[in-house]
């Protein structure tokens, strides 16, 4: 992809607020603690019989807060109708908004300005598989017609929208575990723009067995909670969750005498136009997002302080990554610190590139790149700086990237900037 | 169902078998509140699904422009329609 050029991006875009579901709970806190901890998400879960399969583990969200169900029945949604995705995305969303001091709900003439760009792979195919499993078995009342109203891999950011009133652009981007990135590349568009002048940007994805049995057929799961970029890793772990940013354009934030959490500075995209499931071994895709998204940041890779890495803890993902560091970063590839996020909550596939930007926001905001659990050796192969163990403190931080890689050979990356004032 | 319920009383306990709502029971029901909307609250899926159940259970066919808002708009009035189409010859 060409580098977009910087002088017809006129409008920088400001992170306003974050919301985050993940396998650590229902919030932002729960899941930064968690990095914080290195104490993984992954482990034994419930959502259903997973006997046949080759693994156990998944990172699982744990049931909605009451409070919260409460609050959506107040506000007029009928819960039965709503997909866990859907759950997962509008407390995201809800505490995106507030965290921005927004409304939950935008009035009329307000949300016209308001856009949705979501990413989702399986929208509610959890609910269609139960659907389906009452159907084959028989048992009429448990295949319930109203499990598959939200089966729609839309539904999630459609269900965003309708909750908050946003009347703008609304838009779900599928492409596999590019999609969250992909939609708040397209969310960035829209405010620069112009298009609109709030966007809620992320994605969400359930655990369902679709994902889970798919990826166990193609061997690509660690039967051990996911080891990116360590020896010995065997595949990725299945996740879950929801991530949402608030963008808005700097200028309109600060003059309402708010500060950001972060800077959204630049998005860039490829595709290896190579493999259906395979990333291109040598990482020149993945390189090419990474440097398109420095060049529309106009940043150079020298700046970039931390990595948030796609990491899925593939033997191919993480060399094929790797690669691409080398390519982007030459010699400081083995140093930049690199945080492996999925190793923590497993990967949350449409939803992963949403929730890895609100971690990279994150880590400039507190300073801090999160670790990952070190129990297992470094991949000399793959000789990243990979945070181990204790969060790295990082107050000088500036500039932070995070790569989503996906099927189809679809790479997204994004870069954020910590705000420093109006003088830095 | 035990023998000799009610229409009503079968109609209020196919909603609750199949509409999964929460907490609820079918005394809970006022047989003369609105379904839809207020009332209960059901949606239009609710009235498929709903459908699909008062079919099976009486073994009567309910056409599509039979699920007009008269017909359905309480448990007495979806009782009275049932009762109507339960004629004494066998559905052919």
């Amino acid at each position: 992809m060409e580098p977009r050029s910087a002088a017809a991006s006129p409008r920088p875009v400001a992170v306003a607020g974050i919301g985050a579901v993940s396998g650590f709970g229902w919030g932002v806190a729960p899941l930064w603690d968690g990095l914080r901890a290195a104490r993984t998400a992954i482990g034994p879960f419930r959502r259903f019989d997973h006997r046949g399969h080759r693994t156990h583990v998944a990172a699982e969200v744990p049931p909605p807060p009451p409070a919260f169900l409460a609050r959506l029945r107040a506000a007029g949604e009928n819960v039965r109708r709503l997909s866990l995705a859907d759950l997962f995305a509008l407390h995201a969303a809800e505490e995106a908004l507030a965290g921005a001091g927004l409304p939950p709900r935008f009035a009329a003439g307000a949300g016209a300005e308001v856009g949705v760009f979501f990413g989702s792979s399986t929208g509610g195919m959890w609910e269609s598989e139960l659907f389906l499993a009452g159907w084959f078995a028989g048992r009429r009342r448990q295949a319930r017609l109203g499990s598959l109203v939200s089966q729609q891999v839309n539904g999630p950011g459609d269900a965003v929208a309708r909750h908050a009133g946003a009347g703008g652009p609304v838009a779900t981007l599928s492409s596999a575990c590019a999609s969250g990135a992909l939609a708040i590349a397209a969310a960035l568009d829209a405010v620069r723009s112009g298009e609109v002048e709030i966007a809620l940007a992320g994605g969400s994805d359930s655990l369902c067995q679709l994902t889970y049995a798919g990826f166990n057929s193609l061997r690509a799961v660690d039967e051990a909670p996911c080891r990116p970029f360590r020896a010995g890793r065997q595949g990725l772990s299945i996740g879950e969750g929801a991530a949402v940013l608030v963008l808005v354009p700097l200028a309109a934030l600060l003059a309402a005498g708010r500060q950001p959490l972060a800077v959204l500075a630049g998005a860039g995209s490829s595709c290896d136009a190579l493999h259906m499931t395979a990333p291109d071994p040598s990482g020149a895709g993945a390189a090419a997002a990474l440097a398109a998204a420095l060049a529309d940041a106009g940043l150079s890779a020298d700046e970039v302080d931390a990595i948030n890495a796609h990491g899925t803890g593939t033997p191919l993902n993480d060399a094929a990554e790797w690669g691409a560091l080398r390519q982007v970063f030459g010699a400081r590839a083995g140093r930049i610190p690199l945080a492996a996020t999925k190793a923590l909550v497993g990967h949350l596939l449409g939803s992963a590139g949403a929730l890895e930007a609100v971690v990279t926001v994150l880590c400039l905001d507190r300073g801090e790149v999160h670790p990952a659990p070190g129990p297992s050796g470094p991949d000399a192969e793959s000789p990243v700086a990979l945070v181990l163990d204790r969060p790295l403190p990082l107050p000088a931080g500036r500039v932070a990237a995070s790569s989503s890689l996906a099927f189809g050979g679809a790479n997204a990356a994004l870069v954020f900037t910590r705000w420093a004032g109006a003088g830095a | 169902m035990p023998e000799g319920a009610t229409v009503p009383d079968r109609i209020k306990r196919l909603i609750i078998d199949n509409l999964h709502l929460e907490g609820m029971q079918p005394e809970m029901i006022d047989e003369n509140a609105p379904l839809f909307g207020e009332g209960l609250g059901l949606d239009s899926v609710d009235a498929l699904e709903l459908v699909v159940a008062i079919e099976k259970e009486f073994g009567i066919k309910i056409k599509s422009n039979e699920m007009e808002r008269q017909a359905f708009a309480s448990v007495a009035a979806l009782s009275r329609f049932v009762e109507g189409r339960l004629s004494p010859h066998p559905l052919t």
